[in-house]
């Protein structure tokens, strides 16, 4: 480096500080002391499956502006490939992760029956949307960091807004016969859990029924936002914040909450008992139950779990959605039921 | 080892024996016994854990139970079922297609060669998840583009075809695979002389027949090999299936196996659930041994010998239809869908002026550095991963076929060669993580372990194509180096290494292109410094981000493309300055 691209860093550097020095002054003791002893570790690393690549980056960069000095690493991929990365990485005792971010939410009560979480109260946890709150680990070892929602999706160039179903039970009508599209509980943790819902709805006669219409079976609940684009499907049971994003580019799709409710699912976070930055994870998890975090979230279409974030155009606020979503017990148990009953309905 | 025994008897001192020794013995065993010291540490050390995995309860106890939990269902077993019909299905239609493509490319005077040459290319760089969306686009039973056209036609009311079915498998999964059989049969093509041929023309033989008896059987190793690979990557891919196979209401292995690695993984079943497809393609051997054993298939002799393109006349014309019609359905429709995307601001809208875009394109290759540092990876270790599994599977191939350490143990050398191909990716990719995380190879986090883990598992590719290669050159050839008092290395090094020129050359990039687009092992092994485009391109399949899914793709089919072409450019004509077809 030369002495002159090293000044003008120096430069940026100091000009940089005295932006964040408003910050810095409101920064409340705890997280001063917070920032402090990350700042002494220097750098950590999410394991994270909660977002598309692009909004972890951009939550990242959000969290390097608002605590510089402390770089915000991520591994962004599928929340079975974290877990078994998350394993390898205990049983070779190599230190990567700071801070696991699943979706899967069978993985934190395994973590923390052997012990692999590390306790902590979240400053911000009062910030958070109170319908989430009961999602939270009592103990304190893992938080409500993301939430998504299932809904009824369609093609607009297909279907009008009248006539878009706006139920869960209009999905039954001979009408859409060859014309929906659903994931599958195998494939999706999103599904299973919606097939677990509607069950307890319904009864698994609800899929019975469905499966008169012939639905499109796909891998993940994203494929059925491909299969309205390509137009070979017409409506979906699919994924609110991905089809919003679709349709932003200009793509003719559009999202309606169900009246007998959107199917909520929350995402946790948690801070592995290893993790060789504990003080920068748990700024971190500070930092996602706060605004910056979710505004970026909101703009990428992901639901805020901080109350009071303003969200884009088409989308609901999570407070003024009906949302629905079986408890713990009731996923844990019944998604290993609805894959076995679903390959005896569909043959899949 | 040729050190002699008399002399070591007869020598007055240990020291003298062993300089005398040291002087006689064939110094290229050295080389012969790295690579097979690192075929052992490759292949053989994610092997045997997968193994014992299979019989291994969580807590690490001997247990028979993982098999049990695999085979005592019909439904599983009829998901074997499948991937075997598909198997075999997809390697017949991939011979069907590839053999006579390379034969007209390799020997006849066929016009469009090189348009021909260039899609077959792009046919194999295109990842197969990328080939099988635009197949749901041209053949979705609702709304493809075929079916919207024929009912336009003819005025039914429901189109054709239906890509949600197992013929429709098969067709994707041959349009992704033909380019193995093509490659492979166009390098044993190369190497055929024209006077083999000539002296069948000479007896009365025509054109047809004389490729039947005598062009057709010697590249009869080749086609077996391309046939064999087929057959065990069709039954190893997942993304294809996951979108084609699950609509259409059945399952194979590869979606089958993937339910065993939900949560919480029974590692342990699936590799019990991998045993069998091992097991066909120790069968597949034999049945090939069996074949090729007692049979010469020299091609290459000293004599060097002219090569004449087949004169077609006007049968010239039905063969490139042929090609054509082939690399439409693999490339050119495909490839319209694509660009359709990539260059749309919202694909979903179809075609229309004000839809287009090429901020898709902007955004992949200059604003983004994730893609950007990715592109790069991806060719770099593609690269590295190539380069290494050819070098050993040459040498490999080489001291198999040449018989130089025994036949029993060249058998099992090449089965080990072949064997990391049936493992399926994810499953490989478990034993590499077990494998590599622990001291001494520490590798886990660096480049390394992605380049390691790509050439071993392409390193079956790269070995049936060094093997049908070899076997076509007469030792006799380096025997005249030997008589002249020239090294085993030194006849390698000039005159096997110069004749293989471009057998290497193909090998190189049949390593090559899968590695770019290899997905399943990359997943488990990537780390933030090491992001590669596959996985990139998994996340925005993930992610339903379909534009820029086919921007990335475009963008890896045009650099890979020209990559090859400009280093077709450089390698020139082989060695015998016989004018080769590209």
């Amino acid at each position: 480096m030369t002495m002159v691209t090293r000044s003008i860093r120096l430069a940026l550097a100091a000009a940089a500080a005295a932006l964040a020095l408003p910050a810095l002054a409101q920064m409340a003791p705890w997280e001063q002391q917070l920032y402090d002893a990350a700042k002494k570790e220097g750098q950590f690393t999410v394991y994270t499956a909660h977002y598309d690549t692009e909004t972890i980056a951009d939550i990242c960069a959000a969290f390097d502006r608002k605590y510089p000095g402390v770089k915000c690493n991520f591994v962004r991929t599928t929340a079975q490939v974290a877990f078994q990365r998350l394993q390898q990485d205990l049983k070779a005792n190599l230190a990567v992760a700071s801070v696991f971010s699943s979706t899967d939410i069978s993985h934190y009560p395994e973590l923390k029956k052997n012990g692999l979480l590390m306790p902590y109260q979240p400053h911000n946890l009062a910030n958070m949307v109170d319908s989430l709150k009961q999602y939270n680990d009592k103990d304190n070892r893992y938080w409500v960091t993301a939430a998504a929602l299932i809904a009824i999706c369609y093609n607009t160039s297909l279907v009008s807004e009248k006539d878009a179903p706006k139920r869960w039970t209009d999905l039954l009508d001979p009408k859409w016969k060859d014309k929906i599209a659903i994931g599958h509980p195998a494939f999706s943790g999103y599904v299973g859990t919606w097939t677990v819902e509607m069950r307890k709805l319904y009864g698994w006669q609800y899929f019975e029924k469905l499966e008169k219409n012939k639905p499109q079976i796909g891998r993940s609940i994203n494929d059925t936002v491909t299969m309205l684009n390509a137009k070979e499907r017409w409506v979906a049971a699919g994924p609110e914040a991905t089809t919003l994003l679709s349709r932003d580019k200009g793509n003719p799709l559009a999202v309606i909450y169900p009246a007998d409710g959107a199917l909520l699912m929350v995402s946790e976070t948690g801070i592995p008992k290893n993790a060789p930055a504990p003080n920068a994870a748990r700024l971190f998890v500070e930092f996602l139950l706060d605004k910056p975090a979710a505004e970026v979230q909101v703009k990428d279409h992901s639901l805020s779990v901080v109350k009071g974030v303003k969200v884009g155009p088409g989308a609901k606020p999570l407070e003024e959605i009906k949302v629905i979503r079986p408890t713990e017990e009731e996923i844990a148990k019944g998604i290993p039921e609805v894959k076995e009953q679903f390959r005896d309905t569909f043959g899949i | 080892m040729s050190a002699r025994p008399e002399a070591a008897a007869l020598a007055p001192g240990p020291s003298v024996s062993l300089r005398r020794r040291w002087r006689d013995a064939d110094k290229s065993a050295w080389v012969w016994l790295v690579a097979i010291a690192l075929l052992l540490l490759l292949v053989v050390n994610p092997l045997l854990r997968l193994l014992v995995v299979s019989f291994q309860q969580p807590d690490g106890s001997f247990t028979v139970a993982n098999y049990v939990a695999a085979y005592s269902r019909a439904r599983y077993l009829e998901a074997l079922g499948h991937s075997l019909v598909l198997g075999v299905s997809a390697g017949t239609l991939c011979l069907v297609f590839g053999v006579p493509l390379a034969w007209a490319l390799s020997r006849t005077d066929m016009p469009g060669k090189g348009l021909i040459w260039v899609s077959i290319l792009g046919t194999f760089i295109i990842p197969p998840y990328l080939g099988a969306v635009g197949w749901i686009l041209l053949a979705g039973p609702n709304a493809g583009w075929l079916n919207r056209a024929a009912v336009a036609l003819t005025g039914a009311d429901k189109g054709p075809f239906n890509i949600y079915s197992m013929p429709g498998l098969v067709l994707v999964t041959a349009c992704y695979s033909f380019p193995y059989v093509f490659m492979f049969t166009k390098s044993a093509l190369d190497l055929v002389s024209s006077e083999m041929e000539d002296a069948a023309n000479i007896l009365g033989a025509g054109t047809l027949r004389t490729m039947r008896s005598v062009t057709l059987p010697l590249v009869l190793p080749a086609l077996l090999g391309a046939f064999i690979l087929v057959f065990l990557e069709a039954i190893a891919l997942f993304g294809s299936p996951a979108l084609l196979a699950l609509p259409g209401r059945f399952h194979v292995v590869t979606t089958q196996l993937w339910q065993f690695f939900e949560y919480p993984p029974k590692v342990g079943v699936a590799a019990a659930y991998a045993m069998p497809l091992l097991c066909v393609t120790v069968l597949l051997f034999w049945v090939q041994r069996r074949l090729t054993s007692r049979k010469g298939y020299v091609a290459l002799t000293g004599k060097g010998g002219e090569r004449r393109p087949v004169q077609l006349g006007a049968w010239k014309w039905p063969l490139l239809g042929w090609c054509l019609f082939v690399c439409t359905l693999s490339f050119f429709l495909p490839m319209v869908v694509i660009c359709q995307a990539a260059l749309a601001k919202a694909w979903g809208r179809g075609f229309a002026l004000d839809n287009l875009t090429l901020a898709n394109l902007r955004f992949t290759l200059f604003e983004n550095t994730l893609t950007r540092n990715a592109t790069i990876h991806t060719f770099l270790y593609a690269g590295a991963a190539a380069l290494i599994a050819v070098l050993l599977a040459m040498v490999v191939a080489y001291v198999v076929n040449r018989e130089l350490v025994g036949r029993r143990v060249g058998g099992v050398l090449s089965f080990l060669t072949m064997a990391p191909f049936v493992i399926p990716g994810i499953v490989l990719a478990i034993g590499f993580y077990a494998a590599y995380t622990h001291a001494p190879l520490l590798l886990y986090g660096t480049a390394w372990i992605l380049i390691l883990a790509f050439a071993t598992r392409f390193l079956p590719i790269a070995y049936a194509n060094s093997a049908a290669s070899i076997r076509s050159i007469h030792p006799e050839l380096e025997d005249a180096v030997r008589i002249l008092g020239g090294t085993r290395l030194t006849a390698v090094r000039r005159v096997v290494l110069p004749l293989l020129k471009r057998s290497l050359a193909g090998a190189f990039i049949l390593v090559f292109i899968p590695g770019t687009r290899e997905l399943s092992s990359a997943i488990f092994l990537y780390s933030i410094n090491t992001q590669v485009l596959s996985v990139l391109l998994f996340d925005k399949s993930d992610e339903g981000n379909f534009e820029m899914l086919a921007s990335i793709g475009l963008v890896l089919v045009v650099i890979t493309v020209a990559l090859i072409l400009v280093g077709f450019r450089l390698l020139g004509r082989d060695f015998m300055l016989r004018r080769t077809a590209a």
